[in-house]
């Protein structure tokens, strides 16, 4: 369709600056954000496991990526990058499983995304 | 060949016991325990009757809203509930068995073309394939096929849908969530894309409503059935105001008349609520099957996911698309029948999750000047497509109700054009 093509450009350059960073670099960078995790809590501990989320998932570090935006979640339910980005995780997990046949591992995710929608409609209707 | 006779006449023709055959099925092919198939089936079949019980109750409040309506204004007045027009067709139309099939048909369909064809979508919201059975066999029905045909139209047509309106929506959903992992499962996307369209033209996609300060949520939604209530009581109240006490006097016989359309306001909600009830329960054994099958039968599809994957990415978009189609759809109310069609009073919790829904899409696209157009819009469209399916709905016997969900409406018209070009009745 004609007018979605402006945004597709856009996207192309958010790429480009991604790749500028390497795998190694984006988990040191998140490794020593964890260490400054320690003496954090409240809603500067939630920004930074946000940011630890955010690299582990640029850096491909899936079940990494996850754990630090499920504690995100657990400490302050919210709609924003780390709900988005869960949910394309969880769901790169269920494709995983999916190919290695993994049922159990299928059905795990799969309830891991009703629950995820569950908790932003929660959220839109003020019931968190 | 006796005891073969019995079975088919008497326990097959039942709806609650094929339903039930179809969860068992789903549990035996996720190789569950006896136990749980047992539970399992039994739940499903309760679940059906539990439906059964909440459409009677709807029925009987909206037979006499949509008596008192006419007398009142003179026209006819239709509730928009695909809820109610799913539990009428599976019990009074006794279409119950033809319905479950055809849900199964519609995995199976779904599963095929996801694996056969490019478009590798799986939709995973059960209440919304559940409606779109429900109207793939209503409108087959209507067009006059019968047994095995309607269930194999029905399942192709509901499959097709199925698989084709996430694949409609995916151009901007993949604008939405930067990427193409996940897809749309709502059968709303006419009314979607309509939205994008018109905010598109209209809109400024420069100006997102993500940037302004708003309500993080909308409080008086928490509770769903004491939403529609609020919405509901009114509607009651001021029909009966305008028939008056004697047009009311048939129906409440020594109550006072604002006193009993107050209580059948409250029927009503009552019988969506049971209802609803019963289409979780119904759902709660044939939505994982089906889940764990697909996922299984094809590893690369797109999961497509109801409509609330889409909140987190543009709350406020969710909020003002609300209130913006709530006032496209009262304006789309007296918009109908000053184009000869019935009024159709609009369903609040439509109204959230398909005006939410559609904000986001506005947004994405024309920015906060297209959410306000574009779902102003969506409101009025999402009135009138349901308004010129009612005649037809009214041939079948949904007499007070009609749909919400617009792909549902577009399948019945599509049925209908299908009739019409064949000209075979």
């Amino acid at each position: 369709m004609l007018f979605f093509k402006k945004k597709e450009k856009k996207q192309e350059k958010a790429v480009s600056v991604k790749e500028v960073c390497s795998k190694e670099e984006l988990i040191g960078q998140a490794e020593a954000k964890i260490k400054d995790l320690e003496t954090l809590s409240g809603e500067e501990r939630v920004a930074v496991l946000n940011e630890i989320g955010s690299l582990f998932t640029q850096a491909e570090e899936t079940d990494q990526a996850i754990r630090f935006y499920e504690e995100s979640l657990e400490i302050c339910k919210q709609h924003g990058k780390a709900s988005t980005d869960l949910m394309k995780l969880y769901n790169k997990k269920r494709q995983e499983a999916a190919q290695a046949k993994d049922d159990e591992k299928v059905k795990e995710y799969m309830d891991k995304v009703q629950s995820l929608m569950q908790m932003s409609k929660d959220m839109i209707r003020g019931n968190v | 060949m006796q005891i073969l006779n019995f079975i088919i006449q008497n326990i097959l023709t039942q709806a609650a016991v094929v339903i039930g055959l179809i969860a068992c099925l789903g549990l035996a092919l996720q190789k569950k325990s006896i136990g749980a198939i047992i539970s399992g089936t039994m739940k499903t079949i309760l679940g059906f009757l539990v439906l059964s019980a909440g459409s009677s109750v709807i029925q009987a409040s909206l037979a006499i809203f949509g008596d008192l309506f006419n007398k009142a204004f003179g026209l006819k007045g239709l509730v928009a509930s695909i809820e109610g027009i799913n539990g009428q067709a599976m019990t009074d139309l006794g279409l119950g068995s033809e319905i479950a099939i055809t849900l199964a048909g519609i995995f199976i369909v779904n599963i095929i073309l996801a694996r056969i064809t490019k478009f590798k979508y799986i939709f995973l919201t059960g209440q919304a394939l559940l409606w779109e059975s429900t109207l793939c066999v209503v409108f087959a029905y209507f067009c006059g096929l019968r047994g095995v045909p309607l269930i194999v139209i029905g399942s192709i047509v509901g499959g097709a849908f199925a698989t084709l309106m996430p694949a409609f929506a995916q151009p901007i959903m993949r604008q939405i969530t930067g990427s193409d992992d996940i897809a749309l499962g709502h059968f709303c996307t006419f009314g979607y894309m309509f939205t994008a369209l018109i905010s598109k033209i209209t809109g400024n996609k420069e100006h997102s409503t993500e940037d302004i300060n708003l309500p993080k949520s909308l409080e008086f939604l928490q509770d769903t059935y004491l939403s529609v209530m609020v919405v509901m009581v009114p509607f009651y109240l001021i029909v009966a105001i305008a028939a008056g006490p004697e047009a009311c006097a048939q129906y409440c016989g020594d109550t006072n008349y604002i006193v009993y359309m107050f209580l059948q306001a409250l029927q009503f909600v009552t019988g969506l609520y049971v209802l609803m009830s019963g289409v979780r329960l119904l759902l709660a054994e044939l939505v994982p099957a089906f889940q764990g099958i697909s996922m299984k039968l094809v590893p690369d599809s797109k999961p497509a996911l109801d409509c609330p994957v889409l909140f987190p990415y543009a709350p406020n978009a969710v909020i003002l698309g609300f209130i913006f189609t709530t006032i496209g759809s009262i304006t789309g109310m007296f918009l109908t029948p000053v184009l000869g069609l019935p009024m159709i009073l609009p369903g609040v919790m439509s109204n959230f999750f398909a005006g939410g829904t559609a904000g986001i899409f506005a947004n994405q696209v024309g920015g906060r000047r297209g959410v306000v157009i574009g779902c102003i819009a969506h409101g009025i469209f999402i009135m009138i497509l349901p308004a010129l399916l009612s005649p037809m709905l009214g041939q079948i016997g949904f007499q007070n109700m009609t749909c919400t969900d617009v792909d549902t409406v577009v399948t019945g018209f599509f049925f209908m054009i299908i009739k019409s070009i064949t000209g075979i009745f």
